[in-house]
């Protein structure tokens, strides 16, 4: 269970780590359905992946 | 198969199984975060080209994929499950799902093959929808059925703790992947990493499942030659057991999907859309209290082992209940206290010709709504915006009143596109100047950002979470006999998320337009968590101390 627990703590810390990095430019909203999976908005692509959570 | 052997610990063997059945599900998670993350990308890459009728049609076809197929997948691997046995089909499940993903990851673009290459991608979509209405079923069953009696909830809660694992592992491989190459070679071609090195977790996840044994349970039912002939027939075939489906469904799955979205994807979308705290502190603050959450996936499913699945569900909705609007309220408060004030200070009123809103549920996304009501209680919503509701004379444009200043709102229904486009941005312009006016704030502003209180309010909402999800998977299997246990939990459990929970935001952006308050949203999620709670007290039984072999 130790070995768990510390596991999970680097994993946690490596986690927050990486989100930090990413800024507004994740998206953790889950997967797209419907026109939300299909269009894409105007901006560069690679910025707008939270842009196209707002549409929903 | 069953020991009453309480404490020793978990073997080598059950720990495989374990490990080996909740690969598949962070699959799932891992899935379900790159087509949110990637979303545009992929709507850039094999989308694009498309005429608008075409993407109508792409849309419902997307909006399927995602919703419509799981519960079929349900049914037709939770048969092959109960037929042929957990392993087979649960390694058939991991297949089909991994080899899906890795081939959007060499799948030719619109550009590349036209339209074939949105047709292929929905296929691939469609797919995954069915492998994966599946595989959750086929986790949960195979790890109970290689649980000690007293600790199904326990070894069966660390398949509830994927969804945290799929989120952060598909994030790291999408910003290392990004970090590595760049914003302009990912846009183009980098995207595709995450899908393509799938195949990595795929071929771990096969090579183990290939080693296990199949459930003592069913190989001692196959072997006696009393495994289901017709488990659907028997399964929802028979008024007995269609029954406690519809129990399973309505009085667990509902609450326990609502809870569990409004915890994790409401909360978000109600930070970054609602609050307009920016998309950064929202993602580390929904990740903190995440991770926080986590544990207690693990600490509520062993607690019910001791004190019932039961209590520990119907308290998590009944807290829902109870505490979704004073919560909702407090993050208002703690992340934007600006808006929280204009809101109490200002009033504003849409004056309306009844016949022309309509009730704004738009779940594919397809719908335009044309009308001037429905166009000023849209901007308004989005705005975060709390209005009353005038009624105005019939044939008359809808009004936005903001204080002194008088908004006339506008029909775009037979605009050209650059004329709706115009008035669409003039119209937007005048509220949120109206609105600045009245002291409605454009962002949250980060000074007055309260992480603290925002993260101590976002754990409580995922502990919630925790409870109406930890044990669910126990009670699932618990609920049904090893011939159709697979089929029978796979279902509710289906419907219950995908549709009771996949419809949360859109019913909740629907429900804030038409009535006005931006927390009127959480009507649907109270409801649905109250109908659960008041059905599962009184109809539902405890299963934890149910012998899960007694009808085999």
């Amino acid at each position: 269970m130790l070995k768990i627990f510390v596991g999970f703590v680097i994993f946690a810390a490596l986690a927050i780590f990486v989100i930090m990095q990413g800024g507004d430019s994740l998206d953790m909203g889950g997967e797209k359905h419907g026109a939300d999976a299909v269009h894409a908005p105007a901006e560069a692509a690679s910025d707008a992946a939270s842009d196209a959570s707002a549409a929903k | 198969m069953a020991t009453l052997d309480i404490d020793r610990p978990m073997s080598a063997e059950e720990k495989k199984v374990i490990f080996a059945s909740s690969l598949g599900t962070v699959f799932e998670w891992y899935d379900f975060y790159l087509y949110g993350s990637l979303a545009a990308i992929i709507a850039k890459q094999f989308f694009s080209g498309l005429d608008e009728g075409s993407a109508f049609i792409f849309a419902l076809l997307a909006f399927a994929a995602g919703f419509i197929v799981r519960p079929f997948g349900a049914i037709f691997f939770g048969r092959l499950g109960d037929m042929i046995g957990r392993k087979y089909t649960f390694l058939v499940t991991i297949l089909i799902m991994g080899l899906s993903t890795f081939i959007v990851g060499i799948l030719p673009n619109y550009a590349s093959i036209g339209v074939a290459a949105p047709v292929i991608l929905i296929c691939l979509r469609l797919l995954q929808g069915l492998a994966l209405g599946g595989e959750y079923g086929g986790a949960a069953t195979y790890v109970a059925e290689h649980a000690p009696h007293d600790k199904r909830g326990a070894y069966t809660s660390w398949i509830q703790t994927t969804a945290t694992l799929g989120l952060f592992l598909s994030l790291m491989v999408i910003l290392g992947t990004r970090s590595a190459i760049g914003e302009e070679a990912f846009a183009e071609w980098g995207w595709r990493v995450p899908f393509i090195v799938s195949i990595a977790l795929l071929a771990v996840s096969v090579y183990i499942r290939l080693s296990m044994n199949e459930s003592p349970a069913f190989q001692k039912m196959k072997s006696e030659g009393k495994t289901s002939k017709a488990p659907l027939t028997e399964s929802f075939g028979q008024w007995k057991n269609l029954k406690v489906v519809i129990l399973a469904l309505i009085g667990l799955t509902a609450g326990q999907a609502v809870v569990w979205y409004s915890g994790q994807f409401y909360a978000l979308f109600f930070l970054t859309q609602s609050l307009k705290v920016d998309g950064a502190t929202a993602n580390i603050l929904v990740a903190v209290s995440l991770l926080i959450g986590t544990p207690f996936f693990i600490v509520f499913g062993s607690l019910s082992d001791k004190i019932g699945r039961k209590p520990i569900i119907m308290l998590g909705c009944l807290l829902a209940v109870l505490t979704y609007f004073p919560v909702f309220e407090a993050l208002t408060k703690a992340a934007n206290p600006d808006l929280y004030a204009a809101q109490q200070k200002n009033k504003v009123v849409v004056t309306a010709d009844a016949a022309e809103c309509s009730f704004q549920f738009n779940p594919t996304g397809t719908v335009k709504f044309t009308s001037s009501c429905d166009i000023a209680k849209q901007v308004l919503a989005s705005s975060s915006v709390s209005y009353e509701n005038a009624v105005g004379p019939a044939g008359t444009p809808a009004t936005i009143k903001i204080g002194e200043t008088e908004i006339v709102s506008y029909t775009s229904k037979g605009l050209p596109a650059d004329e709706a486009k115009a008035k669409a941005a003039e119209f937007k312009k005048a509220v949120a100047d109206a609105l600045k006016e009245a002291g409605y704030p454009a962002k949250a502003d980060p000074a007055k950002v309260d992480k603290v209180k925002i993260t101590i309010i976002l754990t409580y909402l995922v502990i919630l979470v925790t409870m109406v999800y930890g044990p669910i998977a126990a009670m699932l299997v618990e609920m049904f006999p090893t011939r159709i246990r697979y089929t029978s939990m796979s279902l509710p459990y289906h419907i219950g998320n995908g549709w009771f929970g996949g419809l949360l935001p859109t019913t909740a952006f629907a429900i804030v337009a038409q009535t006005g308050n931006m927390y009127n949203g959480l009507w649907y999620p109270i409801i649905i968590a109250g109908m659960t709670f008041v059905i599962g007290m009184i109809f539902v039984r405890e299963t934890k101390d149910v012998d899960i072999y007694a009808d085999d």
